[in-house]
């Protein structure tokens, strides 16, 4: 009886996560697969026909906002990896009493919503700002030019809006760094750099992943920023799937794009942890053993 | 990790799809309910002892909040007012599914443009209005909009609000736009913001090139679609938006667009220099509309509302804080001595001059296929 019970704990604890990951990914996810594979409209009923060929037109018809939409996300992650790095390191070891403080001013933007944070960011960027002023008689933006309503804008947004969820990850691998490991670097002759790249930075690994994984993923399928920042030429895929769900009501379409959308990534994902090996992610454990 | 083996992994998986299984069943007994009812079995909604509680979904900054206070305190009907309508077609994405059900979500009224007024009630999704109950609404309703093409016997929509749209234009910086044509002089590069509402925008470009959009082809749809696609792609038009050009317009990021004469109105007033400008070849004449769904569970309290506004004196307190054009007869003269400016308005009260080029807002021709052609052709330009 004991030993029965025993054996029931795991279960009894997975179960709350397992009955609400079916209740709200697994049920919807097989849901939109099915509509994914229907045709009609909204009107006459949508009737399930095995159209593949809602796969097949997503893909061709749209392959440019997907690419568009992965080149985004990836620069996106790029630049928040290049800020937010320098600035998880200096918090994680040179913060001192400062830390709690720098850690909170990291999260704080927060508590505003995303949607408000965006449409400020309409305000710094447009045409007659003062910030693209700047940036104009630095030249690094034409006199005739503008920022809002271009690329440039959307990246930055994007850039902004996922930030923290650089920092946090690369905050936790830094922090829980063993010093007496840097200690060791330098007794051993290493100077400071060569410290940071054959020993900070593989250690940190770990961080760096998870903090691209959280920053490309959401990156990749976000529309808001385009709205607000972008033009007409900046559309990334989550702003057609948008349409196609909520303006032209084309259920099939739209979930055959999310579908083609949720495996692009998937793989992605498998490949980049194929290459940044499973224990860049599972660190920790591997060290354990 | 040792007590999860390859067996209980196994049961785990055995167990789960039992649960989907299960799901799957239960839900196909329960019909996806995607399909329409039609209008075959159509409800008239009923009239009778207004009091209880009424829930209306309108636009956004479109009532006087003094005007549910007042309502509330004369007829002792609890009112519950949401702003949840931003976009037609959004807001039919979201109601869709419930309406489809025959469940109104606890809505009593909603407000959309007469075009969505006709797709909801085609898909019967709307109540037949008892005009018997409406004897306020029929006495002061303006004679123009008695009989609109799509619903000539206001059998199941009363006008809220009308409007019309044309040319917004910062007068200071672009001063001879006057044609929708304007719009793609390659001077304003940049500078030109259109509407994301297909019905708003492509009917004037049509006109603008001398095609009658109410006799327009699918065609002739395309043709104006494919004129604003190469303005996309050459830079010449910066955005689409919905009222926000007004920000734009404000900061003189924009210098023309196609926009809405009651924002014109409101605008106007902060900044003198941006006007709205009825296009050369004619603008574009919508109303947006009270219905009442299938299942409203109080429909005496939403006729009660209809005729309380259809109050001049009531409707005039609306039109003093929305600044569209009223469907109500007797308001202007209610303004006159309240508020001579807006009596004079030639936006709000616009005069035959003003309205005569104008022709009522159209849907692309054609069956549901076709629209969605359209429909989504515009879309592409939209996600260029």
């Amino acid at each position: 009886m004991n030993t029965f019970r025993q054996r029931l704990v795991p279960y009894a604890l997975l179960g709350p996560g397992l009955i609400w990951l079916t209740i709200f990914f697994v049920i919807p996810m097989y849901y939109m697969l099915e509509l994914s594979l229907k045709t009609g409209s909204l009107e006459a009923g949508f009737q399930m026909t095995w159209a593949f060929s809602n796969y097949t037109d997503a893909i061709s018809q749209y392959s440019t906002q997907f690419w568009r939409a992965f080149y985004y996300a990836g620069i996106a992650s790029f630049f928040c990896l290049l800020i937010g790095y320098p600035l998880a390191y200096a918090i994680a070891f040179k913060a001192g009493r400062w830390k709690n403080l720098m850690l909170f001013a990291v999260v704080a933007p927060f508590f505003t919503t995303y949607l408000i944070r965006t449409v400020a960011w309409k305000t710094i960027l447009d045409d007659s700002s003062p910030v693209v002023s700047i940036l104009k008689t630095l030249h690094i933006v034409p006199p005739d030019g503008r920022v809002l309503a271009t690329s440039a804008a959307v990246i930055a947004g994007l850039t902004y809006n996922f930030l923290p969820f650089m920092v946090l990850p690369l905050f936790a691998a830094l922090e829980r760094l063993d010093r007496r490991l840097l200690e060791a670097g330098n007794d051993l002759y290493a100077t400071s750099p060569q410290t940071f790249w054959r020993v900070t930075l593989p250690l940190t690994m770990p961080g760096i992943v998870a903090g691209v994984l959280l920053t490309f993923i959401p990156a990749a399928g976000d529309y808001v920023n385009v709205i607000f920042l972008g033009g007409t030429s900046q559309a990334m895929i989550g702003n057609v799937i948008q349409s196609k769900y909520l303006v032209v009501n084309d259920y099939p379409d739209a979930a055959a794009l999310s579908f083609t959308l949720l495996a692009i990534i998937l793989v992605a994902l498998i490949i980049y942890i194929k290459f940044a090996g499973t224990s860049a992610l599972m660190g920790e454990e591997e060290e354990a053993h | 990790m040792s007590v999860f083996t390859a067996r209980r992994w196994r049961l785990l998986g055995a167990l789960m799809a039992a649960v989907l299984a299960s799901f799957a069943l239960a839900a196909c007994g329960g019909n996806s309910g995607l399909s329409g009812s039609g209008n075959e079995d159509v409800t008239t909604a009923k009239c009778g002892d207004a009091s209880g509680s009424l829930k209306i979904s309108n636009w956004p900054l479109y009532i006087d909040p003094k005007t549910i206070k007042e309502f509330q305190s004369e007829t002792g009907i609890k009112t519950t007012y949401t702003e949840e309508v931003n976009d037609n077609n959004q807001f039919f994405g979201k109601v869709q599914g419930q309406f489809s059900q025959g469940n109104s979500g606890g809505r009593d009224l909603i407000i959309v443009t007469d075009w969505m007024a006709e797709k909801m009630w085609n898909l019967g999704y709307i109540q037949k209005l008892d005009h018997s109950c409406l004897e306020t609404v029929f006495k002061n309703m303006v004679p123009s909009l008695k009989s609109p093409a799509f619903d000539p016997d206001r059998e199941y929509t009363v006008p809220w609000q009308s409007g019309m749209t044309g040319l917004m234009v910062r007068e200071d910086l672009a001063p001879e736009v006057k044609s929708i044509n304007d719009l793609f002089d390659p001077k304003y590069k940049g500078k030109v913001t259109m509407l994301e509402e297909m019905r708003d925008t492509v009917p004037l470009v049509m006109a603008a090139d001398g095609v009658d959009p109410t006799t327009a082809t699918t065609e002739d749809w395309m043709n104006a679609i494919n004129k604003i696609g190469d303005a996309v792609k050459s830079g010449q038009i910066r955005r689409f938006t919905g009222n926000d050009f007004v920000q734009d317009m404000i900061k003189g990021d924009v210098v023309a667009a196609i926009g809405w004469s009651g924002d014109g109105v409101q605008v106007e007033a902060d900044n003198p220099n941006i006007k709205y400008v009825p296009p050369a070849e004619g603008c574009s004449l919508w109303s947006d509309n009270m219905l009442i769904p299938v299942g409203a569970p109080n429909s005496p309290a939403a006729y009660e509302f209809m005729n309380y506004v259809y109050e001049p004196k009531n409707q005039a307190q609306i039109t003093k804080y929305v600044n569209y054009v009223s469907p109500v007869k007797g308001v202007k003269e209610v303004l006159v001595k309240q508020d001579p400016d807006i009596a004079n308005n030639k936006l709000i009260f616009p005069p035959d001059s003003v309205t005569e080029k104008c022709f009522s807002q159209v849907s692309p021709p054609g069956d549901e296929e076709q629209q969605k052609e359209v429909e989504q052709a515009f879309q592409n330009v939209l996600t260029g």
